[in-house]
């Protein structure tokens, strides 16, 4: 249990670091902007207790905020994502549930249950996330490509990092 | 009372939302972009001091000594300008006011954190107060205009850069002087939006658009862009779109510019504006 507490707390460290440092350096013709953080509420186990998952998904949100100067923007984001996350979880269960001891992961799950939770969560992150840093529809479309665009690029970092870094 | 007790407990998942998401939403909405500002420097106090460190590794790879002469020898040379020095006359009134006879100073700086990606970007730079950096100070590149200085602490100071919805510089097309606001649209990092230029005006793609000096910040005649396309807007004003001239993605040294009688020409502009 402890360790399990050390192992998530160390992730949500390294999450920030890696969004703050690496990918919000990133830019391609001004499209996409990657928000990888958000693999912490991903990641969560199942079990966890629902009001927990609230508030570790706005504290990610608020430091991220903080950081970025960005008050309420990703915290609302974020908070939003993870609210959806237990109905997100019901609508793709599989037939005969989910396993005690396992995590909402590639290696448990699959590739194709996995790209399905998480890119349903993701385009909730950002659509919410682009629109609010906007806080207008004038360029509607062209917000609405954004979104899809670094959607897919973060969606595409989520899985690889599932290859990569957290293979166990 | 254990009614309700018992609602709030089964709901304690709903409730707990609402409340997070308000106090988020209620953080979005309440702050004016002074305070966003504020926020923002705040947090990059914490980040300055590691972001100098990465850029001073960086520094180390891209041959730091070299650069900085080269800087300092550009910054000498830009104060030597002609247009550094003010007239004869103006010269003796500035050295009785000021004890210098310079209207302009150059202050070479660093980039140490930049972004391009947001709606609402800003750069840090390695200067501040006690380099003489002072809020509202025009901030360029040898390529033309970054921004200006915002917040100014006593090492770093904050730029506004051009790529910033709340940016906002009078340019003019150089060919014939018609001037009017550029800014930018938060679309794309290369293109600002010049508007309320009259029909009448014959415009080019590729026509220069340079700083109008006006609203006290630029001085005039620094680049902003080229003309990249035009259309009418309403029937009788041009939108303009620009090339911004400098990359702002490969930014890393910019000049400060301090006009000396500054202080002066707010105040007196001001004086009209109170009446």
């Amino acid at each position: 249990m402890i360790k399990a507490v050390q192992k998530y707390l160390l992730l949500f460290l390294i999450l920030i670091a890696a969004q703050l440092l690496a990918f919000d350096n990133i830019e391609f013709s001004g499209y996409i902007n990657p928000y990888v953080y958000i693999l912490f509420v991903l990641l969560l186990p199942f079990e966890i207790p629902r009001a927990l998952l609230l508030l570790l998904a706005f504290a990610l949100g608020l430091i991220i905020d903080l950081f970025l100067g960005t008050p309420g923007v990703h915290s609302s984001a974020t908070v939003l994502m993870a609210f959806m996350r237990p109905v997100i979880l019901v609508v793709f269960a599989p037939q005969d549930g989910y396993q005690k001891g396992t995590n909402p992961r590639i290696a448990c799950y699959g590739l194709e249950w996995f790209v399905k939770y998480a890119a349903t969560l993701v385009i909730i992150h950002h659509f919410t996330l682009f629109y609010l840093e906007v806080l207008s529809l004038d360029h509607f479309i062209n917000t609405l490509l954004r979104i899809l665009a670094s959607a897919a690029f973060t969606l595409l970092i989520l899985v690889l990092s599932q290859f990569l870094v957290f293979r166990k | 009372m254990r009614k309700l007790l018992r609602f709030l407990i089964q709901n304690h998942f709903i409730i707990l939302f609402l409340l997070l998401e308000s106090f988020s939403l209620f953080l979005l909405f309440s702050t004016n972009p002074y305070q966003k500002f504020a926020f923002y420097r705040f947090s990059h106090g914490i980040i300055n001091h590691i972001s100098t460190r990465i850029s001073n590794l960086e520094d180390y790879l891209f041959l730091y000594r070299e650069n900085k002469e080269l800087l300092e020898e550009n910054t000498k040379l830009y104060n030597q300008l002609a247009s550094s020095y003010s007239g004869t006359t103006a010269k003796t009134a500035d050295r009785l006011i000021q004890g210098s006879t310079d209207k302009y100073l150059y202050v070479s700086a660093r980039i140490i954190n930049n972004t391009v990606n947001n709606q609402y970007n800003y750069i840090t730079i390695n200067k501040g107060s006690r380099d003489l950096i002072e809020p509202e100070m025009a901030v360029i590149c040898n390529d033309g205009i970054v921004g200006y200085t915002k917040a100014v602490s006593m090492n770093f100071t904050i730029v506004l850069p051009a790529l910033n919805l709340d940016f906002i510089v009078s340019g003019k097309i150089k060919k014939n002087g018609y001037y009017g606001p550029v800014s930018w649209n938060g679309l794309n990092a290369n293109i600002m939006t010049l508007v309320d230029i009259p029909h009448h005006v014959a415009l080019n793609r590729g026509d220069t658009i340079i700083t109008s000096g006006y609203g006290g910040i630029f001085p005039e005649g620094y680049l902003i862009g080229t003309v990249q396309d035009f259309r009418l807007k309403g029937g009788n004003y041009f939108e303009i779109d620009l090339t911004l001239s400098p990359d702002f993605r490969k930014l890393e040294n910019v000049q400060v510019i301090r006009y000396h009688a500054k202080q002066e020409l707010d105040s007196l502009q001001n004086s009209i504006r109170d009446d």
